[in-house]
């Protein structure tokens, strides 16, 4: 198949619009089934849809990360009902949190730093974040920052879970060939893509 | 049985950060265990301080307030009440307070019980306080 290289621009430009619309989509629907799920601890919550937050910054880079993220916090609340609701704010905050740090240590170490690094550090970030916000908001006891060690505990094994689900999905994702393109710019020179 | 190795998805820096976090979240554990138990016991009659103890000293003290005697029992590091003249009881079903910002609180009774300060430190110093 040829195209000239103004097409090419174009159709990269769709695909990443139609892949960040499908990472939102995706991230929303887990969001909701992580509502669902029964949670034998009250506050305990894996935060699966992270995983599309982390893909989407893996490969489309931080603004696709920020994109992802805030659009599933938004419209996620709008679907279970709980836009603007405390629960809301702490989701918010955390998430600012989260991101915040995510993008950091990924423009930091970005050729380091893998999909776990990140989701551990976003995880890390996302418990402070929702505990710095229920302190303002809600409960202006200092008692609440006893809860940080166990929430950190939880955000340590979380992040792995995430970052490891991110990596799968990451890896499958760049045998497509619609990552053709973007597989090779983070490969390098070495091996640069051919309009062939 | 093979065993599920996830290590191989990490990137050296990954590892190395890994270990830093899991150092970090053991060492707040720590903090928060040493913190753990407060100090004194600070009761206030009708939002008066009346009296102040160090939490490490068993006793048992009688607070009179507008309906009566309540009795306070500080032993092994934690303070209760075990009899109140109150007509629900919900003061002494609070159970008992160890850690630096719990209350005991008898509405009626207008008594609060509240454990202040650090169990290190200078907060640990003295011993008995009656005003």
């Amino acid at each position: 198949m040829t195209s000239s290289s103004g097409d090419s621009e174009d159709l990269e430009q769709v695909r990443r619009r139609v892949f960040l619309a499908l990472f939102v989509a995706l991230a929303v629907a887990l969001h909701a089934v992580e509502f669902l799920l029964p949670n034998p601890l009250p506050w305990f919550r894996i935060g699966l849809a992270n995983i599309l937050a982390l893909t989407a910054l893996f490969s489309y880079g931080i603004q696709a990360l920020w994109i992802v993220s805030l659009s599933r916090i938004f419209i996620g609340s709008l679907l279970l009902g709980s836009l603007f609701s405390p629960g809301f704010l702490l989701s918010l905050g955390g998430g600012l949190f989260a991101n915040s740090i995510m993008s950091l240590s990924y423009k930091l170490w970005q050729n380091r730093i893998g999909p776990i690094g990140v989701s551990v550090l976003g995880a890390l970030g996302h418990v402070t974040g929702q505990l710095v916000i229920a302190w303002l908001v809600v409960i202006r006891h200092p008692s609440i920052w006893m809860l940080l060690p166990f929430f950190l505990l939880i955000a340590l094994i979380s992040g792995i879970i995430n970052g490891l689900a991110a990596d799968y999905l990451l890896t499958s994702l760049y045998k497509h060939p619609a990552f053709l393109k973007l597989r090779a710019s983070k490969a390098g020179a070495e091996e640069t893509y051919s309009e062939a | 049985m093979k065993i599920f190795s996830w290590t191989k998805h990490l990137t050296s820096f990954d590892r190395r950060l890994l270990v830093i976090v899991a150092v970090l979240v053991a060492l707040s554990f720590s903090i928060l265990l040493r913190q753990s138990s407060g100090a004194r016991v600070v009761v206030s009659i009708d939002d008066r301080t009346v009296f102040v103890a160090p939490l490490a000293k068993d006793q048992k003290v009688e607070l009179v307030g507008p309906l009566g005697k309540t009795v306070l029992q500080v032993e092994n590091g934690a303070a209760r009440i075990i009899s109140s003249p109150c007509p629900h009881k919900v003061c002494m079903r609070m159970g008992d307070a160890r850690h630096s910002g719990d209350l005991l609180a008898c509405v009626p009774n207008k008594i609060v019980v509240s454990i202040e300060g650090d169990s290190i430190g200078e907060d640990a110093e003295y011993d008995f306080i009656q005003r």
